[in-house]
């Protein structure tokens, strides 16, 4: 038994260095396109507007470089320190069910649906640029050329006045140097539950860095509240682009596929 | 129900979605172990959103011409990676070379495209690296 386990870990141990070395010994396809990721320095402190809050004006790339990442030849170690989503029984029963094309048609970024609060963070690859003034919050996304603006500081419209929106209902405000955005009354094609409530912190630790951070709460569907972690942007050196989503055959592909996946 | 499906597919998304990511899964419609170098004429760009797209003339094994669809990343991955729509349209009818990895839901001739070899020979990023061709970084 101790010599079948010796080869075992012997053949094991050959199997490793032998695929290690391929590994080092591989070729990868040099293209004109990738990236390798430098990080930017913190850049000193923040900048602030005549009112002394932080100006959080910029182009801002997520990940830590000011450019565009979506060819890096580096891994992506964006941190996930964050919990899982604390979904109800039911609703994780019926995620589980679901098939891969299911899901995706469910993307607002795969049926070109405005991507909402807070998917124009969250669900977005593109560049975003942030124009600021004292009492005014504006942002742009490059995906599908959308905006939002919110004055600051800011309270929810009263109940009666309310309607469901794309970006909700947002009241804004400063904690010190973090601003607070704080929505409610998001349209149902994007969220589809009346109780939700996204809180999402803004704030800007130096020059180069942006920090981005949503809470969630929805008693519909979680168990309880829950905080995402911190996501980086860097500051970019570029304008934004024209993306408008003018030719979408995403969904009549994973249409198909939905009926392949059935027939199967 | 109505109000619980879409809900928890957004809140789902938006886990999963890290802003440095394409905008949606390439798994979900290709696949990413039956990929091939595909050859023949570049007859059309099509340079729009929310995916760009390269349409090829092929010869298959009798000889016969059979067009193949090559989907891109967007524009604006294009754009910032060098394959500008000049860069595209320099290539076109002539002969260029295209890895391709085949659609999962049946169609014949589809592909999602990692990177193409232009007339020119200079080899030009298309879209994600979902074989690890080009580094460690490897998208699914």
């Amino acid at each position: 038994m101790k010599l079948r386990i010796a080869v075992l870990l012997a053949a094991t141990s050959l199997l490793s260095v032998a695929a290690l070395a391929q590994e080092q010994n591989k070729t990868y396809v040099e293209a004109r396109g990738n990236v390798v990721p430098v990080p930017l320095p913190p850049g000193g402190p923040p900048p602030r507007m005549a009112d002394g809050h932080v100006d959080l004006s910029g182009v801002w790339f997520s990940g830590p470089t000011g450019k565009a990442n979506a060819w890096s030849v580096v891994a992506d170690d964006t941190p996930t320190r964050q919990d899982p989503m604390p979904y109800r029984p039911e609703i994780q029963k019926k995620l589980d069910s679901m098939t891969r094309a299911e899901r995706q048609l469910m993307s607002a970024q795969v049926t070109c649906r405005p991507l909402g609060v807070p998917g124009l963070w969250t669900n977005n690859p593109y560049p975003h640029q942030i124009v600021m003034k004292p009492n005014l919050f504006v942002h742009l996304i490059e995906s599908n050329n959308n905006w939002r603006v919110v004055r600051i500081p800011r309270q929810h419209k009263p109940k009666e006045e309310q309607e469901t929106l794309y970006m909700g209902d947002t009241a804004s405000r400063w904690e010190g140097d973090t601003l607070v955005l704080d929505t409610i009354s998001l349209d149902e094609r994007n969220w589809h539950s009346d109780s939700l409530h996204v809180i999402e912190r803004l704030r800007r630790p130096s020059v180069n860095y942006l920090e981005y951070q949503y809470t969630l709460e929805d008693p519909k569907v979680l168990t309880k509240t829950w905080t995402s972690a911190w996501r980086t942007y860097s500051l970019g050196n570029e304008d934004l682009t024209e993306n408008f989503c003018t030719n979408n055959e995403n969904v009549e592909q994973l249409l198909k596929l939905q009926e392949a996946e059935r027939g199967r | 129900m109505k109000t619980t499906v879409c809900t928890m597919f957004c809140l789902l998304l938006l886990l999963a979605a890290s802003p440095a990511r394409a905008h949606h899964a390439f798994a979900a419609e290709f696949d990413a172990k039956n990929c091939a170098d595909v050859t023949g004429v570049l007859t059309k760009v099509n340079y729009e959103n929310p995916h760009a797209y390269l349409f090829m003339n092929v010869k298959n094994a009798a000889g016969q011409v059979e067009e193949a669809t090559f989907q891109l990343s967007s524009t604006s991955n294009l754009r910032r990676g060098g394959a500008t729509p000049a860069v595209l349209n320099a290539s076109l009818n002539k002969e260029v070379l295209i890895r391709g990895c085949a659609s999962r839901n049946g169609e014949k001739g589809r592909y999602a495209a990692s990177f193409i070899k232009l007339a020119d020979g200079t080899v030009q990023r298309l879209g994600q690296d979902v074989e690890g061709l080009f580094g460690t970084k490897i998208w699914r």
